[in-house]
């Protein structure tokens, strides 16, 4: 998992990340000075995305700005969440294709996973 | 003859209309409307096409002078300025309305946006609206701008005041044209200044006050809205999807409680939601007001980001 990380974290666009599955946090790379941007990422993103659902809306990503940071949460299967801190002023389509690329490592790791068997 | 062009753009308000207006020797052409589609208690005028000026330099030279509107929803027309009217232009001159929330958020916006059009020109910012709102002062935006990787002349100017427009012409020209009188030009613009107590301004009847709802739901790409005040209860709403119109609710919710805990971290600006093929929904935040926005998925999440700040400043008194 944290290796996935390093792959999203990218000097300039992503400073830090973690991965949640509902409150549980799978790996993270968040520095202790971003603990409470952590903090209000989880609850926020498990909540409009647990409410999308319930609206059965496909909504997917989430974007919230806050001082001069931006965080963003993507949906990537189930309830996985890859969170992504980034500046606020930073490209914010950058910042989706470095999640991008972790949403695609991670289906083709667990079809190897699959693979096996 | 020698002729020149300059292009003046910046956000809605910035004073673009205002500034040629100061500058132009004949009759400006002016493309300006009621605004019919905003909340027009502080702007009743707003320019739908393109301003238009000229001003005398010398006996053998001209300025051209342009103005984009500022309206997003006339943004195809900056396309077709830059590519056909000003192509030959010597510069662009960015203008920032100082009372915006974020002016640097504007800069970075147009910059983006005139990006292949400045990288042969000058670029100057003239800093708006400084005599209403003070900060960020010359000392905070050249600061700033160099964070920004931008190395750039930064004048403040009154636009209702010619001879202080006239200052960022100097700047732009006063090494191509020699010998331009620009005092005795400063003296010549003089009745062309709409200061407050300079020139009666033929004040024309108020136009009734529309909401900021219905300025939002004629906003291009903008298909449902919701306003609410400074309590985050809401003003007024009008969200046809019944999905949708939960979903924005649950995030301008969230956004308050936010608000509450988290504000130690600073400004809690916006809330985006998007997915594939859904329309994308917003909460944007100001100490007065809130607006929650549903619009069409094919509108950039910067476009969208731009007309909330738009609207939010649009409704102040
Ligand atoms: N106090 C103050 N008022 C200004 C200044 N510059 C412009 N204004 C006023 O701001 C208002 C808006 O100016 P406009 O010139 O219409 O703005 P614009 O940029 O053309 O706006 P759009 O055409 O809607 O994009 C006018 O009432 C001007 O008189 C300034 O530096 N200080
Ligand atoms: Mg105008």
């Amino acid at each position: 998992m944290i290796e996935l990380l390093n792959l999203v974290d990218h000097p300039g666009v992503v400073e830090c990340s973690s991965i949640l599955k509902g409150k549980e946090v799978l790996a993270s790379s968040f520095p202790e000075q971003y603990k409470n941007h952590a903090t209000i990422a989880k609850q926020s993103f498990n909540y409009v995305f647990a409410t999308a659902a319930k609206m059965k809306s496909k909504h997917d990503e989430a974007h919230l700005e806050i001082g001069d940071k931006r965080l963003s949460g993507f949906l990537l299967k189930g309830d996985l969440i890859l969170v992504c801190l980034s500046a606020k002023d930073s490209n914010i389509q950058q910042v989706r294709k470095q999640a991008r690329q972790a949403s695609a490592k991670l289906l083709k790791d667990e079809l190897e996973e699959l693979s096996k068997f | 003859m020698a002729e020149y062009k300059v292009l003046f753009t910046g956000s809605v308000c910035s004073g673009k209309t205002t500034a040629i207006k100061s500058l132009s020797d004949i009759e400006t052409v002016d493309t300006d409307t009621s605004v019919s589609d905003s909340a027009i208690r502080r702007k009743r005028k707003t320019t739908i096409a393109m301003d238009y000026g000229i001003l005398d330099l010398k006996e053998d030279s001209r300025l051209h002078l342009y103005g984009t509107p500022g309206q997003e929803r006339f943004k195809f027309m900056w396309e077709l300025m830059m590519s056909d009217l000003v192509h030959d232009a010597e510069g662009l001159v960015l203008l920032v309305d100082n009372t915006r929330a974020d002016p640097f958020k504007d800069i970075q916006f147009y910059i983006e946006e005139f990006r292949d059009f400045i990288v042969r020109r000058r670029l100057i910012i003239a800093v708006t609206h400084s005599d209403e709102q003070e900060f960020p002062d010359h000392h905070f935006y050249m600061n700033r701008l160099k964070e920004m990787g931008l190395f750039t002349t930064v004048l403040f100017i009154d636009a209702r005041d010619p001879s202080s427009v006239l200052e960022v012409i100097k700047e732009l020209l006063d090494h191509k044209e020699k010998g331009i009188d620009w005092e005795a030009m400063g003296e010549r613009l003089e009745v062309n200044s709409t200061m407050p107590g300079a020139v009666k301004q033929d004040e024309v009847a108020q136009t009734e006050d529309i909401s900021l709802m219905d300025a939002a739901l004629n906003t291009r790409g903008i298909v449902g809205a919701i306003h609410l005040d400074d309590k985050r209860e809401v003003l007024s709403s009008k969200i046809e999807n019944p999905h949708n119109r939960e979903i924005l609710k649950a995030m301008v919710n969230l956004v308050s409680a936010l608000e509450k805990k988290a504000g130690f971290l600073g400004h809690i600006e916006d809330l985006i939601l998007c997915g594939k093929d859904q329309e994308t929904l917003s909460v944007f935040v100001d100490e007065e007001q809130a607006l929650g926005l549903c619009s069409d998925r094919e509108l950039s999440i910067n476009v969208v980001k731009q007309q909330a700040a738009d609207l939010l400043q649009w409704s102040k008194e």
